[in-house]
């Protein structure tokens, strides 16, 4: 029973929280200085991560596979925190002051899990494209074709807006139109189509973009869910931790 | 930039008399509502219109602080240091007076970066505090250095959500991997290691403040070092 107890103590403490952490931002770190320096990296978005991870020689991402394993350490260690929280304090009055940093640590558990789907699943497709060019997007004989590309400049040259006007097929022929815009792609049949770049000359063309990111919403719903429990916790938390109480309002943590 | 050079003649002035740190605060939000009006958009792109937001929000977040602290010395003189430096860098920084591209006419970019330079200044007056706290030995600057992380880090977290809704949007995925977002991670997972270190009794006060002081540097390589020496979807 012992090494059970030492394991479950291991997860519960926020001793493993702190050192978890911490070697999280020493790997990130050796990660900031070893990606502007090798060649692979150039390639990160050229496919899943998981693939281009699975790919890479391990001299280069070790720092990342030490990050995955820290970062399993952290979700269990979340988990059994919050749930430890949630417990303990269940008596208390304020209800929201107690879910509210609970409600962060989901957040950050749908992050992980947002990059977990979007390294598993997500890819990306570029390729240069004028009016009337055409791609196939999916084993079903279903197609994009460019309609038109409209580019506005301003009097001194600058690009100053653009749009290009898309067209879905299948083998019934068109079966919806789209327009892209700045900051607005296309966003149907699960695909993500956005103009990466765009040039007028020699004549009208655009650098496309065909991605798929299946951990987007995950990671929008987490964003959304982050925004309601920090407003939250920082209504409740400054209303009652006093500035000067350090000792007197927080839990002795082993 | 007449404004620009007063702002930072007021901040060090205020050293001597300190509501001259207010009058400094004055001209410079002038100065970055003139540019906003005579460039048509929010100046924030480049490293001196940001650095000058950034010194701006630095005092003008430190208002409350200061009115706790009962305007102690050593904390006004390091927010007047600090803010004459970034206002001098903002001097030295070639104006970026380009249209924006369609890409960044947006309200998530605008609010990703103003949340990101919100959280920095805070950031920055968590360090001051720090310095402040190591020096004087005060209470108070701990818990208060405390407060500006944690809303800190909540600006700046918003600012990561805002920022990757806008890049979904505009480049297909939320996240991309680049020496910016790395570097931007590590900054999170620090002050999240700051929030967390300070719910254990082991962490004293002393290296709490050392650890705020050195998020701060983290902040400047994250926000300056990125941007000016790495390729990346930020540079400047």
């Amino acid at each position: 029973m012992k090494p059970l107890k030492n394991i479950t103590g291991f997860f519960f403490s926020l001793r493993t929280t702190l050192w978890s952490l911490f070697l999280l931002v020493a790997m990130f770190l050796a990660g900031a200085f070893i990606m502007p320096a090798r060649e692979e990296f150039q390639t990160i978005h050229s496919a899943p991560f998981s693939q281009w991870l699975a790919r890479q020689p391990l001299s280069v991402t070790w720092w990342l596979w030490c990050s995955l394993g820290i970062l399993l350490i952290l979700t269990v260690n979340t988990l059994f925190c919050s749930i430890e929280s949630i417990v303990k304090k269940r008596k208390g009055t304020n209800l929201l002051l107690l879910i509210s940093p609970q409600v962060i640590h989901i957040v950050f558990l749908f992050i992980l899990f947002a990059h977990l789907l979007s390294s598993a699943g997500g890819l990306s497709v570029v390729a240069a494209a004028n009016e009337g060019t055409m791609f196939g997007i999916s084993a079903e004989n279903d197609f994009l074709r460019i309609r038109d590309i409209s580019i506005f400049a301003s009097p001194d040259g600058y690009i100053s807006d653009w749009e290009v006007n898309i067209e879905y097929l299948s083998g019934q022929g068109v079966i919806l139109t789209d327009k892209i815009k700045p900051n607005q792609p296309s966003l149907q049949m699960g695909l993500n189509v956005n103009v990466k770049d765009i040039t007028a000359r020699p004549y009208k063309a655009v650098l496309l973009q065909i991605s798929k990111d299946p951990g987007a919403s995950w990671a929008l719903a987490g964003g959304i869910l982050f925004t309601i429990g920090i407003v939250t916790l920082i209504i409740f938390r400054m209303k009652t931790e006093r500035i000067s109480s350090r000792s007197t309002s927080l839990p002795h943590k082993p | 930039m007449l404004l620009l050079a007063l702002s930072f003649g007021a901040y060090l002035f205020s050293l001597v008399k300190k509501p001259f740190l207010y009058i400094g605060l004055i001209l410079q939000t002038a100065y970055i509502i003139s540019r906003g009006f005579s460039l048509g958009r929010l100046p924030l792109v480049g490293p001196h219109d940001t650095i000058a937001f950034l010194s701006a929000s630095l005092i003008a977040f430190s208002i409350p602080f200061s009115v706790i602290l009962k305007k102690q010395p050593l904390f006004h003189n390091g927010l007047a240091i600090t803010a004459s430096a970034f206002t001098v860098f903002s001097l030295i920084s070639k104006q970026n007076n380009a249209p924006l591209p369609p890409v960044l006419k947006t309200l998530w970019f605008e609010s990703h970066v103003v949340l990101a330079f919100l959280s920095y200044a805070l950031f920055g007056i968590a360090a001051i505090l720090g310095y402040f706290y190591l020096r004087e030995k005060d209470d108070n600057a701990e818990g208060l250095q405390y407060r500006a992380i944690l809303i800190g880090y909540c600006l700046f977290t918003l600012s990561i959500v805002f920022g990757g809704v806008w890049a979904y949007l505009a480049w297909g995925t939320y996240w991309l991997w680049t020496p910016k977002e790395l570097w931007t991670s590590i900054l999170w997972l620090f002050y999240g290691l700051h929030l967390h270190a300070r719910l254990r009794q082991w962490w004293t006060d002393r290296m709490l403040a050392y650890l705020g002081i050195a998020g701060f540097a983290v902040v400047l390589f994250t926000y300056l070092g990125v941007s000016l020496l790495m390729k990346s979807s930020h540079s400047f």
